[in-house]
């Protein structure tokens, strides 16, 4: 077996160094105390190292973004990374809080030589501006320990990773203090010659976890891993260093995050009609804007195009700092011709949903409506508005209708003055006796001195209202 | 000096217009036999703006333009009524044979939105037609609309107050129009592509009381119509 290790030696600073526009020098410290744990690339390059207390890395330099740790973001930045690396790989193991294990024999099969899947692996981690150190090991913990040590090479000889793994410093084996100090006192220092110790000497010396740990990363005893299954959704999060308050700032860190989703759902095979974006504030609440699109769609670019409509509409209560892309909701993809064969014409389907989802996102969906005969005798009643939807039934047609004014009035107003000309009724509607709202009108048409032709009724009490109009 | 004229019209020196039929810009005939007369078989312009000059609903500019929008329903596009002055009446519509599956009624709150949402829908490729009635528009916000119909080679036809009649505009096609005593409807061209304004002329607008319409008036007035006014 072959295990190919990834260790994340500063994800979180390459995390939100995704989202800046122009690159700036991080560290990450422990809540509690005063060290530097993570350095990025540009504070090493201006002497910051890890270990050194942040004192120290302030006077080096003064404009350093610090980070504090925190282990559950780490996690969730681990799973996100485990999201996309499950396009290149079957069998995942998350190692919290840094590293990804995958199992490489298998894949062997689809990338025909390990040199290849390297650099898959290296094309996408470079793709996503992250820094990992690459390692394989005829064991999982080998692997591991090999990744940790920035000592992996690209090769699948079992002898020369071996040997590789025989020369790691007992301190670079993972193991605890008290053995690592029996281990020194009794002179050895290098992983080898524990393992050239007979194991009856070894278990007699030796803790059983320590034998243990000892034996899985030399290959003696088994080691089972429990493969990670990738959630039905889609997540990501964006953090940012310094705080957005101008909703066009969220765009840029959005784009990414889009191409991402529109990556993921190409590789789903599947399309989605609603993102949900969550914007996170200082003061721990939450603005959470529904993207909704008209029909089902994949590209990054239709969605930016509408989250920056939704963002135009509603300016940002406060500050942003950081902003989550979820999408839950997946349907299977429908035949996608979105042009013809020469070129020329949009599919109108597509140029419909393009279209009415522009107009949604900054209108609202309200202020789109389609029209539907209702079956009802009242006239205020005999129509209602719909929702659009892309496909609708055709509404049955009623034979022979009375006619009926083109322009109904929002609500009929009182009868000015008398008509000029009756030109015909009266058709007696009675109806809604069953729910309250009853009418009992005499309908005519007229034509007002205005010129205009009128659909006026006599209620009950003999008022006059115009109703409508022959437009 | 006839001479001089000769020798630079032999030459072809000089251009003459009337040998040159005029290139006919593409539109959709009205369905209205007189109209189409008016406008010399051009009919609504496809592609450019159009405005129709009234002063209150009712007195049959929708009959106008109904041929139309039964044309543009049947070819499976949308029409899109943006901002209309009452509620366009389901009954109705579908009385009269229009596919309601292809009309879409927008309504828009800020200015902006109402130009944002008439440009948007102009330039997109499922639209068929336009009908707008966007309230008071500056001469560059028509412009604007007159290049994104252009682009999209549709039909907007603008429904514009009468007192804008005196304010130049970019519009392809200007129709004034009045109701007569008659129920019938004038129609005075103040403008069009190709061609003069011409006279008014009177639109017979059948119909509008539904295929029942009785020639002589057949009212009942009943006891009530004497206490009218």
């Amino acid at each position: 077996m072959l295990w190919l290790y990834l260790h994340f030696p500063h994800l979180l600073l390459d995390h939100l160094a995704r989202s800046q526009e122009t690159p700036a020098a991080m560290v990450t410290v422990a809540s509690t105390s005063q060290q530097v744990l993570q350095v990025c690339p540009l504070a090493q390059q201006q002497g910051v190292q890890a270990g050194m207390r942040l004192k120290t890395a302030l006077a080096l330099t003064p404009e350093l973004g610090i980070v504090h740790t925190n282990s559950t973001r780490e996690a969730e930045l681990l799973e996100q990374q485990a999201c996309w690396l499950y396009h290149y790989a079957a069998q995942i193991v998350l190692y919290p809080p840094d590293g990804l294990l995958l199992e490489a024999s298998s894949l062997l099969r689809l990338y025909r030589t390990l040199p290849a899947l390297w650099q898959t692996l290296e094309n996408a981690l470079a793709s996503r501006r992250l820094t990992a150190w690459l390692a394989c090991g005829i064991t999982p913990k080998a692997a591991r320990l090999l990744a940790r040590q920035n000592l992996g090479q690209c090769s699948d000889d079992h002898t020369l990773l071996a040997a590789q793994v025989q020369e790691l410093p007992l301190p670079a084996t993972g193991l605890e203090t008290r053995p690592l100090e029996r281990l020194a006192r009794l002179g050895l220092t290098r992983l080898g010659e524990v393992a050239a110790l007979p194991p009856r000497e070894l278990a007699r010396r030796l803790a059983p976890e320590t034998l243990a740990h000892i034996q899985q990363i030399l290959g003696q005893r088994p080691d089972p891993q429990h493969c990670w299954q990738p959630p039905h959704r889609f997540q990501q999060r964006v953090d940012f260093m310094q705080e957005v308050e101008q909703s066009q700032g969220l765009l840029f860190p959005l784009q990414p995050l889009l191409n991402e989703l529109e990556e993921d759902l190409l590789w789903r095979q599947e399309d989605t009609d609603r993102l949900q974006l969550t914007l996170h504030h200082r003061d721990h609440s939450q603005q959470a804007l529904s993207i909704r699109t008209a029909g089902p769609e994949h590209r990054a670019s239709a969605f930016l195009e509408l989250v920056r409509l939704h963002l135009e509409r509603q300016p940002l209560p406060a500050p942003v700092i950081a902003m989550t892309l979820t999408v839950t909701r997946f349907l299977p993809r429908g035949t996608t011709i979105s042009r013809d064969l020469l070129g020329e014409n949009e599919d109108p389907k597509e140029a419909w949903q393009t279209l009415i989802g522009r107009l949604q996102a900054r209108l609202g969906r309200g202020a789109l409506r389609q029209l539907e005969p209702q079956a009802d005798h009242r006239p205020e009643k005999a129509w209602a508005t719909a929702g659009l939807q892309p496909q609708r039934r055709k509404p049955p047609v009623t034979q022979n209708p009375p006619p009926r004014p083109l322009w109904l009035l929002p609500s009929p107003q009182p009868l000015q003055q008398p008509p000029q000309t009756w030109l015909s009724g009266p058709e007696r509607i009675s109806s809604g006796w069953w729910d309250g709202e009853r009418v009992q009108r005499d309908y005519y048409s007229a034509l007002l001195t205005s010129g205009q032709l009128a659909w006026v009724y006599r209620d009950d009490q003999g008022h006059w209202f115009v109703h409508g109009w022959f437009g | 000096m006839s001479d001089l004229l000769n020798t630079l019209i032999h030459d072809a020196r000089v251009w003459q217009g009337r040998r040159h039929g005029l290139a006919r810009p593409p539109s959709h005939s009205t369905g209205h036999a007189t109209l189409d007369r008016l406008l010399d078989h051009t009919g609504w312009p496809v592609g450019a703006l159009s405005e129709c000059l009234i002063d209150r609903p009712g007195i049959g500019e929708l009959q106008l333009v109904l041929p139309l929008l039964k044309q543009v329903a049947e070819s499976e596009r949308m029409a899109f009524w943006i901002n209309p002055p009452c509620i366009p009446y389901a009954p109705a519509l579908a009385g009269a044979n229009i596919a309601l599956e292809q009309v879409v009624v927008i309504h828009t709150d800020a200015p902006g939105d109402t130009l944002w949402t008439l440009e948007n829908c102009l330039r997109a490729s499922v639209t068929g037609l336009v009908l707008a009635w966007p309230g008071n528009l500056a001469s560059r916000d028509i412009r604007r609309l007159q290049l994104a119909a252009e682009a999209g080679r549709n039909v907007c036809i603008l429904f514009r107050e009468r007192h804008q009649a005196r304010q130049s505009s970019p519009a392809a096609l200007r129709l004034e129009l009045e109701a007569r005593d008659d129920r019938q409807l004038q129609v005075q061209v103040l403008k069009r592509r190709g061609g003069w304004p011409g006279q008014p002329a009177t639109l017979e607008i059948d119909g509008r009381l539904g295929q029942r319409e009785p020639s002589a008036p057949r009212v009942i007035t009943g006891p009530w119509a004497g206490s009218m006014g």
